[in-house]
């Protein structure tokens, strides 16, 4: 699996939704997430690469996309 | 206006209700938990209070707190700590610890207030908080007042809990948080692997029994004896507002811990003691539940299974569930209030779930049936409900 699709299957794992993820879903308007969603998004993603995330570091974030470019620079 | 940006923040989206012409929240009730519930003038089947063994009108219940009333009166107006320590708190903390299986046990005015309580406690920021993604909101504001990392893991899942625990060994300490029986789908939480991961790992476990206590296990003893653990080392905390039919929150585990919230709980120290009649009230029910737990508990699967066909005959989308709980999924906020209209206007009072209560477009509606509902009254619910898609 490439980097994308794992954030990808780590976003369906947590959520659970029945609309398809996209890269470019957003995640509050699109995948309707809460604030507590977000928390399980970042269990996962912690997860899923084995790195810490800083909750503060993801209110940026608004779509899938966003999620790619941050942990691709926060692991590279 | 007088601070006119800071009152536009209160704004209520009643939009879902306005559409509906029905808000299912805050309809006043004119009566107490009888056969029936009286409101807006009509008898209702109260299916949405938590009054699981139908005692909060028992007259044994009754005679207990006006009793108490007597001797005490109304209020001792201190905390604990002062004047609120009367000889039946002192008492009733023993016989609760002594019943729920565990050491020492702290009584509060709720168990909102408990969960808050206990986390502002006892947990610094370097600590983690893994907890249900389901658990209960207390439960999490109060790792969120202290500031410490929270990590939900997926609802029941152990091997997802597992993952997190073993990557958590950089806190100072990991507590894993759940809730005993899920109150929206009646779901149990598999305590006893919860309480062997825990010791592995080194980690505290904390279980919110509000909805087991007085229903599971042997004489409704709840969780820790529904599922044989003896040896829990965590943390217990219950509601006596929902089966015990009275009201407050009890922190039950070992004595040094105990002993440190009595001094140091602030939400413990500095609040009113809950009140004689509430005291009093518990203790009978205490009484009652050890003596008639069987009977009780037989009647509640009875009528929880009766409403539960009925639900699947009229087309709902039902939870299955181990506890006497019925839910049915009915998605979006919309449609989820037009059912709990449809079934009130029918004569039946449920619990609608919408969104920030549960995911977004995930809602539900619960049914309880508690044992004080005669058995006409729960035929007749079941018939409302049989045919409630029809119309
Ligand atoms: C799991 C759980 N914990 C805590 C509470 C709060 O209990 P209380 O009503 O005693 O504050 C509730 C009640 O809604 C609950 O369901």
């Amino acid at each position: 699996m490439d980097f994308e699709d794992r954030i990808i299957a780590a976003l369906n794992k947590s959520l659970g939704r029945k609309t398809e993820i996209k890269l470019e879903s957003r995640l509050k308007e699109d995948l309707l997430c809460d604030s507590f969603d977000t928390l399980m998004i970042i269990s996962a993603l912690e997860d899923e690469f084995s790195i810490e995330i800083d909750e503060g570091n993801f209110s940026d974030i608004i779509t899938v996309k966003d999620i790619v470019h941050k942990l691709r620079s926060a692991i590279d | 206006m007088f601070c006119n940006d800071f009152y536009k923040r209160f704004y209520v989206d009643e939009q879902a209700a306005e559409k509906i012409g029905f808000n299912p929240y805050y309809i006043e009730v004119e009566s107490g938990l009888d056969e029936w519930i009286r409101m807006e003038g009509r008898d209702i089947i109260d299916l949405a209070s938590n009054n699981y063994l139908g005692l909060a009108a028992d007259i044994r219940l009754k005679n207990a707190i006006i009793t108490a009333v007597e001797k005490y009166g109304a209020s001792l107006c201190g905390t604990p700590v002062s004047t609120g320590y009367i000889d039946l708190f002192k008492t009733l903390e023993k016989e609760l610890s002594d019943f729920i299986g565990l050491e020492d046990t702290v009584i509060l005015p709720s168990c909102y207030q408990a969960n808050i309580g206990l986390f502002v406690s006892i947990a610094r920021k370097n600590d983690l908080v893994i907890v249900d993604r389901f658990a209960h909101s207390s439960l999490i504001q109060g790792a969120k007042a202290v500031g410490c990392k929270i990590r939900p893991f997926l609802h029941n899942d152990m091997e997802y809990l597992e993952r997190l625990l073993k990557r958590s060994h950089d806190y100072i300490q990991v507590f894993v948080v759940t809730e005993s029986v899920f109150s929206t789908d009646g779901t149990i939480a598999p305590l006893r692997e919860i309480n062997e991961l825990c010791r592995h790992y080194n980690a505290l476990p904390i279980i919110d029994d509000s909805h087991g206590i007085g229903v599971l296990g042997n004489e409704g003893k709840g969780i820790l004896d529904a599922q044989n653990i003896h040896d829990f080392n965590g943390i217990y905390t219950a509601s006596l507002g929902k089966a015990f039919a009275n009201s407050g929150g009890v922190i039950c585990g070992k004595k040094e811990i105990i002993k440190y919230l009595r001094y140091y709980c602030p939400h413990l120290v500095y609040s009113t003691s809950v009140t004689p009649s509430v005291l009093a009230g518990i203790k009978a029910v205490l009484k009652i539940i050890r003596n008639d737990s069987g009977v009780l508990k037989n009647k509640l699967y009875l009528y929880k299974n009766i409403l539960y066909d009925s639900l699947v005959e009229a087309g709902f989308d039902t939870v299955s569930s181990p506890a006497p709980i019925n839910s049915i999924r009915t998605g979006s906020r919309e449609n989820t209030i037009a059912t709990a209209k449809k079934l009130y206007e029918k004569g039946i009072l449920s619990t609608p779930f919408i969104e920030p209560s549960v995911p977004i477009n995930e809602g539900r509606i619960r049914f309880i049936a508690g044992i004080n509902l005669s058995e006409t009254a729960i035929e007749q619910g079941s018939e409302i409900i049989k045919r409630i898609n029809q119309t």
